[in-house]
């Protein structure tokens, strides 16, 4: 230490000190955004209009719900087996067609193998638009327009895959190495022909995985879409919920926790095997 | 055949010459499990398809009720259920980031023993496993359902996300600068702040903001099944049919839901990178950009707007 200090020893202070550069100014900026989101946090939660009060007085009232939420009512089983099964029937159809559906539109979705600009823009808009609108809407328009029951399910379910796979797979294609499709047109390949031989066995194994990926969202999105009629598990919370069956709604709710708990696991071994 | 020099037909004769494909019993297997799983799924289901059949029909027939035109009157209304359901977002979300963020600290290998560390993750992995609805759902029973409910409800399932990806982030933090802040003497606390905190931070930021998005998809929703915002006007006016209303909420939500994206990105973005870069902008750059160079060489207009790769 001292023999570092010793050149300059006329400076009783750490050498190059002063040589430092001094820190950039970042502290009003920080002060402005700061501020803004204190503010909207503030505009938030006059609007939600923050109460604890009346939660505190639903709760005291509430501790004979909590007590048969918590002894779930396991001879209600039976009875929600048809239930169950529908809803993994509505996942699985919905996962079936939306992902065939949306392996064509995903190509029709890349820069990559889709030169048509106008087109492009046109499927990619359509597809923003449809992808931005929640299953549970879905499901409560189509109830209205097909009538209660697992039909609206699974076609508001297909709505929500085509949004998330054409999104992911066209992506996915976006980032293929484009060596072998140019290879293949320069063959004198049709695009068709370049984009089945070139590009899909690039993004095969992500459209597999996703679609897994897509299947496990579709499990959970089923059970809350019958909430507003659309079947499955959905519709039997909705119904032991207007009776207040607090011990049954629990079991209900114990059975989605384990199902999407196993899909969950099944998926990520899967997932995992694929990426490798 | 290797004696005909044409370019014409070389694929049939190759055919035999190339080494067979290995039979893959294990993948043929689980295609057919697969196929099996959806017929038995399609077969069992108690759908009638046949309804599909006027399906097309009745569908324009709604699409044109909705928006041929929508209530364009309703927008002042629309757009301050929006504004309430934007509200419950982002309280709930900043709710769940107060209370994740200590707690994904505390998940954090190397930061906390393992009798803290895995009870945390399973409360995040099960909160992760219930649908957001059902939470609110599970609150509604307990305490009512208004848009404060609605706002816990979104902080309670943000915390199993935002706990999940916190103590990830934090996990990937490069060992330097923590092993540094130890040798030199810093406490736990310390080691997180200045060894932890200053590599996650731009992640974990951008994390905090993405989880925004999804809340704010999360309390339209919330508001179908009553908790009030956009979704509760909306399952109203589906409820009594006034489907021009409908319409106009439909777009108010599409639209909203595409604005808080496109901003968040880009704050994302910026966070991320340090630069800002706003869609639009860098869209249309990039179009000029493209003219400018065909401009200059317009014999490559083919090639460039097929693929840019050709060398």
């Amino acid at each position: 230490m001292s023999a570092v200090a010793a050149p300059g020893a006329s400076a009783a202070r750490l050498p190059g000190a002063g040589a430092r550069p001094s820190r950039p100014r970042r502290w009003p900026a920080r002060v402005v955004v700061l501020a803004v989101l204190v503010a909207i946090t503030a505009w938030s939660w006059v609007a939600v209009d923050v109460d604890l009060a009346v939660i505190a007085h639903n709760f005291s009232n509430a501790q004979n719900t909590l007590v048969q939420l918590f002894q779930p009512d396991y001879s209600f089983f039976g009875e929600t087996l048809q239930p169950l099964l529908e809803t993994i029937q509505m996942a699985v159809i919905g996962t079936a067609v939306g992902c065939a559906v949306s392996l064509p539109l995903s190509f029709l979705a890349s820069r990559a193998t889709n030169p048509n600009g106008p087109l492009l823009g046109f499927v990619r808009t359509v597809m923003n638009v449809v992808r931005s609108i929640p299953d549970l809407l879905y499901a409560s328009i189509f109830v209205t327009v097909v009538g209660t029951g697992a039909l609206s399910g699974v076609l508001s379910l297909f709505l929500f895959n085509l949004g998330i796979m054409v999104k992911l797979i066209s992506e996915a294609l976006d980032g293929v190495d484009r060596g072998g499709q140019e290879a293949a047109l320069a063959s004198g390949a049709t695009w068709l022909q370049a984009d089945r031989a070139a590009m899909l066995p690039e993004v095969a194994p992500q459209y597999v995985s996703q679609t897994i990926y897509v299947l496990e969202l579709n499990i959970r999105a089923s059970t809350v879409i019958g909430l507003v009629g659309a079947g499955g598990l959905g519709m039997l919370i909705d119904r032991v919920r207007t009776f207040y069956q607090y011990h049954y709604l629990s079991l209900v709710i114990l059975e989605i926790l384990v199902l999407v708990l196993l899909l969950e696991l099944l998926s990520s071994a899967v997932r995992k095997r694929l990426v490798r | 055949m290797s004696a005909a020099p044409t370019l014409v037909a070389p694929g049939r004769a190759t055919t035999q010459d190339r080494p067979r494909k290995p039979a893959n019993v294990t993948r043929k297997a689980l295609w057919l499990v697969v196929v099996a799983v959806v017929v038995a799924a399609f077969w069992g289901v108690d759908i009638s398809w046949g309804a599909l059949w006027d399906m097309p029909g009745k569908l324009w027939h709604y699409l044109g009720l909705m928006f041929l035109p929508p209530a364009w009157s309703k927008l002042p209304d629309a757009l301050s259920a929006t504004m309430l359901s934007v509200a419950m977002a982002w309280f709930g979300t900043a709710l769940g980031v107060v209370i994740s963020f200590p707690l994904s600290l505390l998940a954090t290998r190397g930061l906390a023993p393992v009798a803290v560390r895995w009870p945390l993750r399973a409360v995040f992995a099960l909160l992760r496993a219930v649908p957001e609805v059902v939470i609110a759902v599970l609150m509604l029973s307990v305490t009512g359902l208004t848009a404060f409910t609605g706002a816990l409800a979104i902080a309670i399932g943000s915390v199993g996300t935002l706990g999940k990806w916190g103590y990830e982030a934090f996990e990937a933090v490069d060992g330097g600068a923590t092993e540094a802040a130890t040798a030199a003497g810093a406490s736990r606390a310390q080691v997180m702040r200045w060894g932890v905190w200053p590599n996650a931070a731009p992640e974990v930021l951008a994390f905090w903001l993405y989880r925004f998005e999804i809340s704010v998809r999360a309390s339209a929703i919330l508001g179908l099944i009553g908790a009030g915002g956009i979704g509760k006007m909306l399952i109203d006016n589906i409820q009594f049919r006034v489907w021009d209303v409908v319409g106009i909420l439909m777009i108010v939500v599409v639209v909203v839901t595409m604005l808080i994206d496109q901003i968040s990105g880009t704050v994302r973005h910026r966070i991320i990178t340090g630069r800002w870069e706003v869609p639009v902008v860098t869209a249309l750059r990039r179009r000029s950009a493209r003219a400018a160079r065909l401009e200059a060489s317009p014999s490559i207009l083919e090639d460039d707007s097929r693929s840019g790769t050709v060398g």
